[in-house]
């Protein structure tokens, strides 16, 4: 006979199983592009094709890093996402300290400025940003690929919302002490924010390296282009080789993965401090 | 004497406007200017004129181009079908993301497991996404094809590419509405739920009266994100469907895309993306006067 407490973890442990099950159906679109990637081109082209291959082999992702940029693209896309990101800490820190820490003149406009921005979607201005960075004569640079990802309202809001929580004292302390605006940003304000900056690094990280319709827009050649560009201009080639395809495509997508497997609880803190303020 | 001097002192440096603050927030402002309020203007601006192949303005014409591009059946298809599209993956993103985070609510010792597949497709990029989902859905030696021992073209067919888009669409798009839910959800205090369960109330009632109310702002917010990403999906058209067949998956920002880049129609695409503004302004506001009635604040 099972007791109450056996029929309780028995339960418990179905409905773990379940729910692994459930989430393993979800990711299955991953899981179906890994074991094929581990496919030779003969298998993937004849019918039925089998999920588990007798002969596991590597030779697509070795066909990816010989005759595809790949470490070229993730070169590009590594530059703009470091400067992108050391970019967005810095401005998004004095900003939101600006507007935390003082009274000034025309502050409420500025702010309201801003938020208007926020209403304004990248998508909407996109083509006119291309213009722009046309007139300017970087497409095909890295200024081109990087320009408009150095600030986001998201950023200003999560920095906000931390110096908003910081005790005005300490700054008070500070000051007495001798310390000047920027020391008490460098030595104090910002060590003491290091987990809000790596909740935003890890979240843009996230937004920057998986971008495809600007960096699309501002290069046209194979040397500029960042993963997710080159990617994309292997499924829309002329190629019958898809076990390249779908290796690339793994390639592409680990380092955003990985990102979010180890440090999810900051991605989530981003969103949502970015999303919600209730 | 000497206190109050110093207090005095005080006072008066407060009360001089400083060139700090400024100084603070004008790398954001300008970053801003350039890349948002600017372009913005400039995008309201070409609509009434003629661009060049490099979009830049040549010859100023009023409302022409507004009447050109409103009068073809072409752009209200679009928009038609955007919003088909947003509606598709509104209410499926959302009824998966609610079903996963209902069964996530309670926590499981070891359930971050399944939580972190139910939100990993919200850190996969769409154009490696759209590269497997072009493996299983294409026609010749696709998979869901091969399973199904079919040879249906479903990328080149009317009625079934624009499922395809809204498919993937919603697989990208749940991980995000997920994390919202459960993040409200989990808001829900331990003890609302004890004396819920101590008043005699079942699962569902459960859900009905408590779990639903107390979260009612994350559920909010994530259908008009959900309507919001629809707006501004992309990768998954260009590379499953390049908008086609006939159009038929062409919505709004892939029709902007291709009106400027492709046949290098600045002005109508300015035209086009002011319309994407007004949509999603609009439905901003919606949001907005609708929240106060509707979500249950604690």
């Amino acid at each position: 006979m099972i007791s109450d407490r056996n029929k309780k973890m028995l339960n418990k442990t179905l409905f773990y199983v379940l729910m692994l099950v459930l989430g393993l159906i979800f990711i299955f679109p991953l899981i179906v592009g890994f074991l094929f990637s581990i496919h030779t081109e003969t298998e993937l082209s004849q019918i039925p094709l089998k999920l588990f291959t007798p002969n596991p082999t590597l030779e697509n992702y070795a066909k990816v890093f010989q005759s595809v940029p790949i470490f070229h693209y993730l070169k590009n896309t590594l530059i703009v996402c470091v400067i992108a990101i050391i970019a967005q800490v810095v401005i998004s820190s004095l900003a939101a300290y600006g507007f935390v820490f003082f009274k000034f003149p025309l502050k409420g406009f500025l702010w309201t400025i801003i938020l208007a921005t926020m209403m304004v979607p990248g998508e909407v201005v996109v083509i006119t940003n291309y213009v722009t960075i046309q007139n300017m004569g970087l497409v095909n640079t890295y200024p081109g690929l990087f320009l408009t990802s150095l600030i986001s309202g998201t950023s200003i809001f999560m920095m906000r919302q931390y110096y908003m929580q910081l005790p005005k004292e300490f700054k008070e302390a500070a000051i007495l002490d001798g310390c000047n605006d920027f020391q008490f940003l460098g030595r104090i304000a910002i060590p003491l924010s290091i987990p809000t900056i790596s909740a935003l690094a890890i979240y843009q990280f996230v937004h920057i390296y998986n971008a495809y319709f600007w960096p699309l827009l501002v290069t046209n050649k194979d040397k500029w282009r960042t993963i997710q560009v080159g990617i994309s201009y292997l499924v829309t080639g002329d190629v019958e080789e898809y076990g390249k395809i779908l290796a690339a495509a793994m390639v592409a997508l680990l380092p955003t993965m990985l990102a979010f497997i180890f440090g999810q609880d900051y991605i989530i803190k981003g969103m949502v401090s970015g999303g919600i303020k209730g | 004497m000497f206190q109050s001097k110093k207090k005095d002192l005080i006072q008066r440096k407060r009360l001089r406007v400083s060139p700090l603050p400024y100084f603070f927030i004008a790398p954001a402002l300008v970053l801003f200017g350039l890349f948002t309020i600017y372009p913005f203007i400039r995008t309201i601006i070409l609509s009434f004129t003629l661009t060049n192949q490099y979009g830049n303005p040549t010859k100023f014409v009023g409302f022409k181009m507004w009447q050109r591009v409103l009068s073809k059946a072409e752009f209200w298809d679009t928009i038609l079908t955007t919003l088909k599209v947003a509606g598709i993956t509104l209410v499926g993103t959302f009824l998966m993301a609610m079903i996963f985070a209902l069964l996530c609510a309670k926590p499981v010792r070891g359930g971050k497991v399944y939580q972190t597949m139910f939100a990993l497709p919200m850190a996969i990029a769409s154009s490696p996404a759209a590269a497997i989902f072009l493996f299983v859905f294409r026609q010749k030696n696709g998979l869901l094809n091969s399973v199904l021992g079919t040879s249906i073209a479903w990328l080149q067919n009317m009625n079934t590419a624009i499922w395809v888009v809204c498919f993937v669409t919603i697989w990208l798009h749940i991980g995000s509405s997920f994390i919202f839910l459960l993040v409200g959800f989990r808001n829900v205090p331990d003890e609302l739920i004890e004396s819920s369960v101590l008043d005699g109330a079942n699962g569902w009632q459960r859900m009905w009266n408590v779990l639903l109310p107390v979260a009612s702002p994350q559920i909010f917010f994530v259908l008009f994100l959900n309507i919001n990403n629809a707006f501004k999906s992309f990768a998954q058209i260009k590379l499953l469907t390049q908008g086609g067949p006939v159009n038929s998956t062409t919505t709004l920002i892939y029709y902007i895309y291709k009106n400027a880049m492709i046949n290098g129609r600045f002005e109508t695409a300015c035209i086009q993306a002011i319309f994407l503004f007004l949509m999603i302004f609009v439905i901003t506001r919606i949001q907005f006067a609708l929240e106060k009635k509707v979500v249950y604040y604690q």
